[in-house]
């Protein structure tokens, strides 16, 4: 029975669903064992249920903390990808300012702005939330997976340990890394 | 110096007495994580990293300023020791503004280092993301008070070393910051000789040269034991 995998990318900037990719032919070993049912490029509203979800990015928003409490129902293991999952990383680096400070710095004073220094508001936008939270502070977390982004090699060793029923164990693995 | 006996992890060492049990273990290659702790400079054990147990001790004493004593039974390598080390980095990381992604000492690192050391995947504790400076007023180099751990090498190094005791520490617990002179800028400190020490002694990215982009940044800590050892020479 083949298992079914999933990708999401929330606040992040698709590196990691690059480094994904960079597993390169290994990915038929891995449409060996799991049909790729949800990813960023497939077409489809709701998250359907899997056996593995991959999690890149932090929780920003409020469409980001929604989908995620709604990933951590539909999947069996969620993994957090990359180190803006698991520690915030750069996209926590607003939390240290107001978010109004955050949205004037982008909007009003940049020099790249329309000049009118309009905010962004329309219903159909995300909400961003005053601070950015790591996963685990909203949901529980199977599996963390570090690193900006983390290599092809530790994706595909996570990939291959969960596919096959084992828990990885990156530590042991010498497969640490952070930045 | 009187010769001992220490057992460290079981093993039976014959040392002489007045050493701390961190020199012990480094002269026979006894793992032991520090970061604190650079060769040349007073050792005060501020990280905490290198916590051993002795018997008859109920609390962790820390290697580097602990001395060895005759017959002490000393374990460095028990679960407890490891809960701790890795609970002590952690703190480290949540402390402060860590952005290894960013970091000019990104894969050159003693805190990443120390993090892949005792296996630590992810943060337990909150972020308290503190609003930290960054003082860029000095011509050749900055201090970025977002990614010190407080381990005050670079203060040691300074007074030490280079004798210009430019450095200090202001405030306590969440506020403690490094200071220059009285907490002004760098740039304008009446102490600094711009010898660029604490920049090697310095474990992180919090203090580094201008010239260097992100992840690219070498440094050189073994320069400050090595000049020790020379200035010996020609006393």
């Amino acid at each position: 029975m083949k298992k079914k995998l999933a990708t999401v990318w929330l606040g992040g900037c698709s590196g990691c669903h690059m480094s994904l990719l960079d597993i390169d032919e290994r990915i038929l070993e891995v449409a060996k064992l799991a049909d790729i049912v949800k990813c960023p490029i497939v077409d489809g509203k709701p998250f359907p249920e899997v056996d593995i979800a991959l999690v890149e990015g932090s929780v920003t928003s409020d469409e980001h903390y929604e989908e995620i409490l709604h990933i951590r129902k539909q999947a069996k293991v969620l993994v957090a990808l990359g180190d803006c999952a698991v520690m915030t990383n750069i996209t926590g680096m607003r939390n240290y300012f107001p978010l109004q400070e955050v949205m004037a710095a982008a909007y009003t004073h940049s020099p790249s702005n329309d000049g009118e220094g309009m905010w962004p508001n329309h219903a159909a936008l995300l909400k961003l939330h005053g601070k950015v939270l790591p996963l685990q502070s909203v949901v529980t977390v199977d599996v963390v997976v570090p690193g900006c982004p983390p290599s092809a090699d530790t994706i595909f060793y996570v990939l291959y340990e969960l596919l096959n029923d084992r828990m990885p164990d990156l530590s042991t693995a010498q497969k640490l890394k952070y930045g | 110096m009187p010769i001992i006996t220490v057992y460290i992890n079981g093993q039976k060492i014959l040392t002489e007495s007045g050493v701390t049990i961190l020199e012990v273990c480094k002269a026979n290659n006894i793992p032991m994580l520090t970061l604190c702790h650079l060769k040349g400079l007073h050792d005060i054990g501020a990280c905490r990293l290198c916590l051993v147990e002795i018997e008859g001790v109920n609390r962790l004493l820390s290697g580097c300023t602990t001395q060895v004593a005759d017959n002490m039974i000393i374990r460095t390598d028990t679960d407890r020791i490891k809960r701790y080390q890795r609970i002590t980095v952690e703190l480290f990381f949540a402390e402060r503004n860590h952005v290894c992604a960013v970091c000019v000492a990104n894969g050159n690192c003693e805190l990443q280092q120390a993090g892949y050391a005792v296996g630590l995947d992810h943060i337990r504790y909150p972020f308290l993301y503190p609003e930290c400076n960054v003082d860029t007023s000095h011509p050749w180099f900055v201090m970025d008070h977002n990614r010190c751990i407080m381990c005050t090498r670079c203060v040691r190094v300074c007074t030490q070393v280079e004798g210009a005791g430019n450095w200090g520490v202001m405030n306590r617990g969440h506020d403690v910051r490094i200071i220059s002179d009285f907490n002004t800028p760098w740039g304008e400190s009446i102490t600094c000789t711009d010898c660029g020490k604490c920049v090697h002694a310095c474990p992180t990215g919090a203090i580094w040269p201008k010239a260097v982009a992100q992840g690219q940044l070498t440094k050189y800590p073994e320069m400050i034991g090595e000049l020790v050892e020379k200035r010996k020479l020609l006393q």
